[in-house]
């Protein structure tokens, strides 16, 4: 089987939460050797997330971690140690990519801003992902996904107009983010290949989300209408919206665009003339009269009945519905993977396939500190009596 | 990588693109072209469909989308009718030299891409052909119809949206195509610095409803681990996986803020932002024995009961309510209490952050009369530009110079 495309690169990965160990994740199922760095003192908070294997909370037993950390190595230092650097700087000499997502100003207390960085090893590539940017009024404000989903619009337009904006579930500036921040990582190694230059690439999670309104901020100033939340109303659709089914809490969503799927959608929900008419008198009528028509059939029998006639539809799935899905099955979406405190959990693969290079999700997260003793000596060539050294000293556990 | 290419000095300069998109494909052309790609786009006569997607803004050219005008400005455009096999030549030069196309189903079917893609890589092995499809390549499902919006449903993160007494609701932009179209430009660029490296092209396929299960962090887990499913709440939900519901969108003077006081999981910042609530409280008066009964953040978070967190978010909106949102984040941003407010699209535009972070470009457009602000510097890179703003392309305005750019390269 072929290499990974990151077979040979090296990452020294001090991200934490979800939006940068997502970018990092990537590069490590695509074959780099990623090192994620994590003080044992205050370990990545989203080990204190759950869902927890057993509904037990533990520092290695988070549902939340694993998923964003497959492929990786863990070690464990305490980074505010006067010694840190020890082990650290020789990560930094060893490294293609230094990643780290921490609020401003936490990278240069350790020694570690990109500067300092780059006198330790000139080609290095750093990414500086925060909240906020790494200046501004705002940068040392702390902050999480669901702060910036808020931040960037992506609240405002959720939910319905007579009631709040409805929080879209997960911290949806950590899910945007990965995207854009992998992509100028991979600018800066392409350069990087070309020149044999580094660079800081430095960004912030709700500029990157913000990409998702541009079009809406255009409209603002050429129109000035200003875009909201609107239900499941979408202007220019012949039918576009959720509808119940039998059994609970099941729902389809069918979107209808043209004449062609119309025609075919009424063949699928039987009554043309009564829907034709409902069309007639308007969206409300309309969605009315197909609900009555969803109502009573199976979620699952009315979405494959509309694919085959050429109908855009989907069951609202629940996270089980995902775990079942025979297309997901089809595409081999999931990564059973054996993790020593949690057993064999089915990891999230990747969204894209490379038909040449394939992504390989090699084996489960690290345990906090797991690979401490290997990196360190496998890969930093310390001694294990420099080991018991830095033990002794508390800068290892 | 093309090396008569000096269009701009970001990281990908040189690096030549073609786009056979709609919405999705031009997302991902507008981050490799804010990344100092040349993105040429393919579009029949006239222009392609998606220049007239709603919403719609004027201009002195006739009415636009608005969407087309955010995610294609700067890029360059060939007229060539990729129907025929009589082009298939000057699509085959083109694609010679080209790095990456990008092409998204919402503009090509299955068959056509194929097709395409046949054309392109025999005339250029080390070309990354990108594909965004709704349930990616290689399977029974590949040519299910789909929109956005049944993809954010079939990616599990619809049901979670909206108020439980309600149907779900979708996110109101199209999400999934516009997070596919970054996500292809990440996948292309890998697939490109293989070829940069090895010599060796490859086709690389995106599946919008992957795409969207990535935005929902960690429901896959919940389900296999806890045997739960995350229901909707609104305003008020169960966060990561917890059994109980927490208030996470404050109504407040003039509008609303989105904070997570209590109950959120671990870590220091939640301890902390907590404390400085709790001081502020205490500095207007605030003070109430079910404020500090529990360790609303620590190791027993997830054993509190549900009543005693109902109480201790009605004395916390009691608090918030009457403050107006520039009070609330202003002081929030001084003792990092962890709030934000809850922007609307205006609010973004005047945002005092993205301001003094020089987010915001401005794209002057003179054929079409138009001045706009767009979010273009969305990465700072010590090395190489990023967004370079340039004129939206009119149908077919780079045809005859790039055709024969390409006639000069290929003699």
């Amino acid at each position: 089987m072929s290499k990974g495309i990151f077979d040979g690169l090296k990452v020294a990965d001090f991200t934490w939460a979800a939006a940068g160990p997502i970018a990092t994740k990537q590069l490590a199922d695509n074959g780099a050797t990623v090192v994620k760095v994590e003080s044992f003192k205050h370990p990545d908070s989203i080990r204190l997330g759950g869902p927890f294997i057993d509904d037990k909370p533990g520092i290695n037993r988070s549902g939340f971690f694993a998923d964003f950390h497959s492929s990786k190595l863990g070690i464990g230092v305490d980074m505010n140690h006067e010694d840190a650097l020890e082990i650290i700087r020789p990560l930094i000499e060893w490294a293609d990519v230094v990643a780290e997502s921490f609020r401003p100003g936490i990278m240069k207390k350790w020694g570690l801003d990109y500067d300092s960085l780059r006198k330790i090893n000139p080609r290095i590539i750093m990414l500086s992902s925060s909240l906020y940017g790494a200046d501004g009024p705002w940068s040392r404000h702390p902050g999480y996904g669901a702060q910036g989903a808020a931040l960037a619009g992506i609240q405002h337009m959720t939910g319905w107009p007579d009631m709040p904006p409805a929080v879209p579930k997960g911290a949806y500036s950590d899910s945007v983010s990965p995207r854009y921040a992998l992509s100028a990582v991979m600018a800066a190694l392409i350069h990087r290949e070309r020149t044999g230059e580094g660079q800081y690439v430095e960004m912030s999670q709700i500029e990157a989300t913000a990409q998702l309104v541009a079009p809406q901020l255009v409209e603002l100033q050429l129109t000035g209408h200003e875009a909201q939340r609107s239900g499941n109303v979408k202007a220019g659709a012949i039918l576009h919206s959720v509808f119940r089914c039998k059994g609970d809490e099941r729902w389809i969503a069918i979107e209808i665009e043209n004449e062609a799927q119309w025609a075919a959608l009424t063949d699928v929900l039987g009554d043309a003339e009564a829907l034709t008419a409902a069309r007639a008198q308007g969206r409300e009528a309309l969605e009315a009269r197909v609900s009555e028509l969803t109502t009573p059939r199976d979620p699952f029998e009315l979405m494959t009945a509309c694919h085959k006639a050429g109908v855009p539809a989907g069951v609202t799935y629940r996270g089980s519905d995902l775990l079942e899905d025979p297309i997901l099955d089809a595409r081999d979406h999931f990564w059973p993977l054996h993790h020593e405190e949690m057993g064999t959990l089915k990891y999230n693969g990747p969204a894209y396939r490379f038909e040449k290079t394939p992504t390989e999700l090699r084996f489960a997260s690290p345990r906090l500190g797991e690979h401490t003793d290997q990196v360190l000596t496998e890969i930093l060539g310390f001694t294990p009596e420099d080991l018991a050294g830095f033990r002794d000293s508390g800068l290892l556990q | 990588m093309n090396t008569d290419t000096v269009a701009s000095s970001g990281a990908l300069q040189g690096v030549r693109v073609l786009e056979i998109s709609s919405l999705s494909g031009a997302v991902c052309g507008r981050v490799l072209a804010d990344l100092g790609a040349e993105v040429i786009k393919i579009e029949p006569e006239g222009g392609e469909a998606a220049r007239q997607d709603l919403p719609r803004v004027p201009t002195r050219a006739g009415e636009i989308s608005a969407s087309w005008l955010a995610y294609n400005f700067g890029k360059k455009s060939v007229t060539l009718d990729l129907g025929t096999p009589a082009t298939d030549a000057q699509f085959a030069d083109l694609a010679k030299s080209a790095d990456i196309v990008i092409c998204d189903f919402q503009r090509l079917s299955l068959s056509e891409m194929d097709r395409l893609a046949a054309v392109a890589r025999a005339a250029n092995p080390k070309l990354i052909w990108t594909e965004i499809l709704p349930f990616g390549r290689g399977h029974a499902y590949e040519a299910m119809p789909a929109t956005d919006t049944t993809l954010q449903a079939l990616g599990g993160h619809l049901y979670q949206n909206g108020e439980a007494d309600r149907p779900p609701v979708r996110i109101g932009l199209p999400v999934g195509l516009s997070q596919a179209g970054a996500e292809a430009s990440n996948a292309a660029l890998m697939a490109y610095y293989h070829a940069l490296r090895t010599g060796e092209g490859q086709r690389v396929d995106v599946s919008v409803q992957e795409v969207v299960i990535w935005t929902l962090l960690n429901t896959t887990m919940a389900w296999q681990i806890l045997g739960l499913n995350e229901m909707r709440g609104g305003a008020i939900r169960k966060e990561r996986a917890n059994r109980f519901f927490t208030r996470l969108v404050w109504p407040c003077k003039d509008g609303y803020v989105v904070f997570g006081p209590v109950g959120g999981g671990g870590g220091s910042a939640r301890i902390k932002s907590y404390a400085a609530l709790l001081k502020w409280m205490e500095e207007d008066g605030v003070t109430d024995d079910i404020l500090t009964r529990h360790d609303w953040n620590g190791e027993g978070q997830f054993a509190i009961p549900q009543e005693d967190y109902d109480a201790v978010t009605a004395v916390i909106k009691a608090f918030i309510e009457p403050k107006t949102t520039d009070e609330l984040i202003s002081r929030a941003v001084r003792d990092r209490i962890l709030m934000a407010p809850i922007n609307s699209i205006k609010h973004i535009f005047e945002n005092v952050q993205f301001r003094d972070r020089g987010l915001f470009k401005t794209l002057h457009d003179e054929a079409l009369g138009v001045d706009v602000e767009l979010p273009a510097n969305w990465v700072r890179m010590s090395q190489t530009d990023v967004a370079r703003m340039g004129p939206v392309p009119q149908p077919g305005a780079d045809t005859e110079a790039v055709l024969a750019r390409i006639k000069e390269a290929t003699a």
